[in-house]
């Protein structure tokens, strides 16, 4: 980890295709686009190879990974090598995967939910039909279960009483402050398409190695897709095994530029 | 039309990126840039073996323009064409060592001509360099530069192969040049 100049993390794009068409994703991420995933031993020989090299935390990012039908396992498989968040839209939690997340509970796991409203118009606006019910009901089952639940709002331009509702709701919903995260939309995939967000380039994103099946990006913001095609400014290298060459090459990279460079826009 | 989409600056990858920073780097480069970490690694060593060495600029682009002629690469005949004008070659020796049967006559220095010898062994078959070729070749050269001469030529093949396969399209200024020396 080279003394603290990368962060703990490391990234994986389990997958890019996704139930839903949110506005602003920025892997234009659908039910229909190339699924670009990676197999469940991959991404366990990059948490394996992760812990080797020093990194402290995992994340699993896509497209949505619970449409892999093997995600619950696999997040309890890497989790018992380092700690991991998983990002969801939080749609696919029916009973029967909600049973087999139970193992996740004793492990240190993280659900991080998207919710971006508490206005289920205006979050159902941006994420889909029935997206704000659905999430409203998957919360609390996870957190009965025993599981951590982070909520992530994405949003433009939110203010303080649309901030207050949100927070009020996942208070209720049994989710502390601690884990309530709010970030901008980046002007990348579907949100450039659509005029939103803003823009970000490598000296805006901390550096936080991500693997995906197209190769190793400088942040999980890089990999993104625009107009079908794989975005390749953000690329650090098309290798992703041993994880030591990306992770040498981002530090490369990140030893180049001056320290605290991308705390301007607080994307985290 | 060129079979891989070659990335401009905008696109180049964070480990290619410095080389963008003077501008356009041409076609191999943008082509190339899509494995940024064979990039970052290939170019210092492509550098090394095409830029000043031991051996001089006009010995260098003989080599490289013949290798290529034998090879049939458009892209790097067109673009070493320049080069080798640029290096002091005459117009007829540029369209002599394109034309891989009209060499007699246009280079008559007996060490120039034991280096084209050792290039068509090289570039124009398969097996290894015949003696007698050897033997002359060595008659004017030291051992490092049969090194050299021959990963020169061997690079330039690998080059000739990659901008042939791909279709890398000449640099609008390099046509404009040939075009100009009516060496199109």
């Amino acid at each position: 980890m080279a003394d603290g100049a990368l962060p703990g993390r490391v990234w994986l794009y389990s997958n890019y295709h996704c139930n839903l068409a949110c506005s602003y994703c920025l892997t234009e991420s659908a039910p229909k686009v190339l699924k670009r995933e990676l197999t469940a031993q991959h991404m366990l020989e990059v948490a394996t190879e992760a812990s080797a090299l020093g990194f402290t935390a995992l994340g699993v990012t896509g497209g949505e990974p619970f449409l892999l039908p093997h995600m619950p396992e696999t997040i309890a498989r890497l989790a018992n090598v380092l700690p991991v968040v998983v990002l969801t839209n939080g749609t696919l939690f029916n009973t029967a995967r909600l049973e087999r997340m139970r193992p996740l509970a004793d492990l240190p796991v993280q659900i991080q939910i998207s919710l971006d409203s508490a206005d289920p118009i205006v979050n159902d606006t941006m994420r889909g039909p029935e997206n704000w019910r659905k999430v409203i009901e998957a919360i609390p089952s996870l957190i009965r279960r025993g599981i951590r639940v982070r909520i992530a709002t994405t949003g433009e331009e939110i203010d303080d009483d649309d901030l207050a509702r949100l927070c009020s709701l996942h208070r209720r919903l049994g989710v502390s402050d601690e884990d309530h995260v709010v970030r901008p939309i980046v002007q990348r995939g579907r949100a450039a398409d659509n005029g939103m967000g803003v823009f970000a380039e490598a000296g805006d994103l901390p550096p936080e190695l991500t693997i995906t099946a197209d190769g190793a990006f400088w942040s999980p913001f890089g990999p993104t897709v625009h107009g079908g095609t794989l975005d390749t400014d953000l690329l650090v290298t098309r290798a992703t095994a041993p994880l030591s060459m990306p992770a040498s090459a981002l530090l490369r990279l990140v030893m180049g530029r001056p320290a605290g460079s991308d705390a301007k826009l607080h994307i985290r | 039309m060129s079979r891989v989409d070659l990335l401009d600056a905008r696109r180049a990858p964070l480990l290619a990126r410095p080389f963008y920073e003077g501008g356009d780097p041409g076609p191999i480069v943008a082509a190339i840039a899509h494995v940024p970490e064979i990039l970052e690694a290939g170019m210092p060593f492509l550098s090394a073996v095409f830029g000043p060495s031991a051996l001089s600029v006009r010995l260098k682009e003989m080599v490289v323009l013949r290798t290529s002629a034998l090879l049939e690469c458009r892209y790097c005949i067109e673009s070493h064409s320049v080069v080798a004008r640029d290096s002091g070659l005459s117009r007829d020796e540029v369209l002599a060592l394109r034309d891989n049967k009209s060499l007699t006559g246009h280079f008559t220095d007996a060490a120039e001509r034991a280096l084209l010898d050792w290039v068509d062994a090289v570039a124009g078959e398969t097996g290894p360099v015949p003696e007698k070729v050897s033997v002359a070749f060595r008659a004017h050269f030291a051992e490092p530069d049969l090194v050299e001469v021959t990963l020169l030529a061997a690079s330039t093949m690998m080059l000739n192969r990659f901008c042939t396969a791909l279709e890398l399209p000449s640099a609008p200024i390099t046509v404009a040049r040939l075009a100009e020396e009516e060496l199109l």
